[in-house]
């Protein structure tokens, strides 16, 4: 297998200036070209920027639009990885990544988490995105897209690599944030991401790609570290924090299959096992099966019990005159569960013990 | 990376008391903050920087961070003395402006409260009770004075009016509304006290600047930590404990605060909400600025052409 160039646009778009964008784009690609690199790989919303609000409508793209196939066009030999704001038949707005080689756009993935809390809320302006899909790509190996918080829940890489990822890439606009000395590279953001990145392409014994975006919207200022992580967990090459550019490495491909015959990880996942109890739980959340961790006496669907049980303390650090277990507050305020309760018998007895396997 | 927590200064002593726990990487706060500088200017079509040097560490700090993003030559550093304000305060104030190498300049303030206020026996604007008005009053008068000058300044220099005001003292609204809180952008708002020390100390902001009393300077003698009667660094720890890490105030009173120090501190906290808040606007219409209109105040065409 060739050895792969990967260029990591770690850009700063300008906030709503498709145009200005676009162009940033068409020069990189042409500079990643004369680098000889095979994949480029631009950040979360590089096509818009990331802090929209109400101009996401303004800046959003169809897939048919010819601002998006005329940088499809530039991709002839080539795969890319762009983001924007795609709006679908039905006018939902999405934070799009599509791969776009040869001329074409190859692959569509939509965000499929939303962050809506913090410094975040892109539920308010955005749609969630349905499917994980890894697809085939020019480069001979599986690619698995996901965009910036889809990589804090980690069914998303795992999802990506056992359906055939050997490159997860990941596009964000991570917002810097907490200077505490005690963060490893001065700012707790960039550590918790390094951290997460190394953890998944262990896990998945695939290369995992980065990109993330830099410059300033509003208070915001984000603070790129793109980085392209091997299959062993090693960071292959880094892009430095905060500087805008093209930044391009090589990796070897071959890497994925040796890593994967010395560490057969994938080969031992149990889809099946994890999907049996995903049924379960969603059921259990639900409300439709007991819930094995709620409160004796819990309704089902919901797991604190509306009225305490005889000898238990009324929720989390007691209350004045309970004598319950959890009644003050060093001691542990979850009462032992007197098992099995009148809804459950039949589930606790069909569950085999634990380490009877 | 970790960066020393503490500075010393030229004889060897701690410059100023830092809690642990508020130690922070002053090269990239630099890094962020410089970005942040530049990109707020580009943003908004502007080269310059307007910033009022107070002779404080916190307005020392706000300069060397401009100079240090965009070159000493785009900043004009406004010193606005008013008759009450100590001598010192200009002379640190001058300090400054030397080591950096920026342009600056005067503005009396003193015949702008006097005219409003009076002087002597001599009524002004604001009518004979205006003689006997508190020093709160003028406290407060002053602060919005200076934030005329600045924003006048602002047009006649072409530059953005750069905040200087803290986190502590944003948080339990030691702010004048309109006054010295207001800004175009303020790249130090979410620091502590305890932690802009450790960037003006990295910067290079002379010794004198951070070792002597924080102070607004209202009347002679006054000091932040005299009027509230507490010190910055158990400030700036209890409210590093309450806000950023969201702990309870039985939580803080076991980590060995004083309960009535949280308290008071809570109300100061609570009371003030207000001022860091823009005003409500009545909803009437189908899209109202700030709570269905919602823009970012930089965008295509936003920028001055």
């Amino acid at each position: 297998m060739q050895p792969l160039r990967i260029a990591l646009a770690q850009v700063a778009p300008r906030l709503g200036d498709l145009e200005a964008n676009l162009a940033r784009h068409h020069e990189l690609l042409g500079e990643a070209r004369a680098g000889q690199a095979g994949l480029v790989v631009f950040p979360e919303l590089g096509l818009t920027g990331y802090q929209l609000q109400d101009l996401a409508a303004e800046v959003a793209m169809r897939l048919d639009d010819p601002r998006l196939s005329r940088l499809a066009a530039a991709t002839v030999g080539l795969s890319a990885v762009v983001s924007f704001v795609e709006e679908s038949g039905d006018h939902r707005l999405f934070i799009a990544a599509a791969l776009l080689e040869d001329g074409e756009v190859r692959h569509v993935h939509r965000k499929v988490y939303l962050p809506t809390y913090g410094l975040f809320d892109e539920r308010r302006f955005f749609s969630p995105g349905d499917v994980l899909r890894a697809v085939p790509s020019r480069l001979g190996v599986g690619v698995g897209l996901a965009v910036c918080e889809d990589f804090w829940h980690v069914s998303t890489p795992q999802v990506l690599a056992l359906d055939g990822a050997q490159i997860l890439i990941n596009v964000s606009s991570s917002p810097g944030r907490d200077l505490a000395t005690s963060s490893e590279v001065g700012l707790g953001t960039a550590s918790s991401w390094r951290t997460l990145m190394r953890t998944y392409a262990q896990l998945t014994t695939s290369f995992v790609v980065f990109c993330n975006r830099v410059g300033v919207d509003e208070s915001i200022s984000f603070w790129g570290g793109s980085e392209v992580i091997g299959p062993g967990g090693g960071a292959v090459f880094s892009a430095p924090m905060f500087d805008e550019g093209l930044f391009i490495g090589e990796v070897d491909l071959a890497d994925v299959r040796r890593e994967r015959i010395a560490l057969p990880l994938l080969r031992d996942e149990r889809p099946e096992l994890v999907s049996r109890e995903w049924r379960r739980l969603i059921a259990e959340r639900a409300g439709l099966a007991p819930d094995t961790t709620a409160e004796e006496g819990a309704e089902d669907g919901l797991d604190v019990a509306a009225e305490p049980g005889p000898g238990r303390p009324i929720g989390f650090g007691g209350v004045a005159g309970s004598t319950g277990p959890g009644a003050t507050d060093s001691e542990p305020a979850r009462p032992e569960r007197a098992r099995p309760g009148p809804a459950r018998p039949e589930r606790a007895k069909a569950r085999p013990k634990m380490g009877a396997a | 990376m970790t960066r020393p927590a503490t500075a010393t200064g030229a004889d060897g002593t701690p410059l100023f008391e830092l809690p642990p726990e508020l130690a922070i990487d002053t090269d990239v706060a630099r890094r962020v903050i410089a970005e942040f500088i530049r990109g707020q200017l580009r943003q908004a079509g502007f080269e310059r920087a307007v910033v009022g040097l107070s002779g404080g560490i916190d307005s020392a700090l706000v300069a060397y961070l401009v100079a240090e993003a965009i070159g000493p030559e785009r900043l004009r550093c406004i010193l606005m003395p008013a008759g009450s304000s100590a001598p010192a305060s200009r002379a640190d104030a001058e300090t400054v402006v030397d080591a950096i190498g920026c342009a600056s300049e005067v503005v009396e303030i003193g015949p702008l409260i006097d005219g409003f206020f009076g002087v002597g026996e001599t009524a002004g604007a604001s009518g004979p009770e205006g003689l006997a008005a508190s020093p709160l009053r003028r406290g407060n008068f002053a602060a919005r004075m200076r934030m005329a000058v600045l924003y006048d300044r602002s047009v006649t220099w072409g530059g953005l009016v750069v905040g200087t005001g803290n986190k502590t003292e944003a948080l339990i609204g030691y702010t004048t509304l309109f006054g010295d809180s207001a800004c175009a952008f303020n790249p130090i708002g979410d620091l502590y006290k305890s932690q802009l020390r450790q960037v003006a100390a990295a910067i290079g902001v002379p010794e004198v600047v951070i070792r002597k009393a924080p102070s607004a300077d209202l009347w002679p003698g006054q000091t932040d930590e005299g009027e509230a009667g507490f010190t910055y660094p158990e400030l700036d720890r209890l409210l590093f404990w309450r806000i950023d890490k969201r702990r309870s105030v039985e939580e803080v009173v076991a980590l060995g605060f004083d309960p009535a120090f949280v308290a008071r501190v809570d109300r100061m906290i609570a009371t003030s909400e207000f001022k860091r808040q823009v005003p409500p606007i009545a909803k009437l219409g189908p899209r109202t600025a700030g709570v269905d209109y919602l823009y970012p105040r930089r965008r295509p065409g936003s920028a001055r052409g």
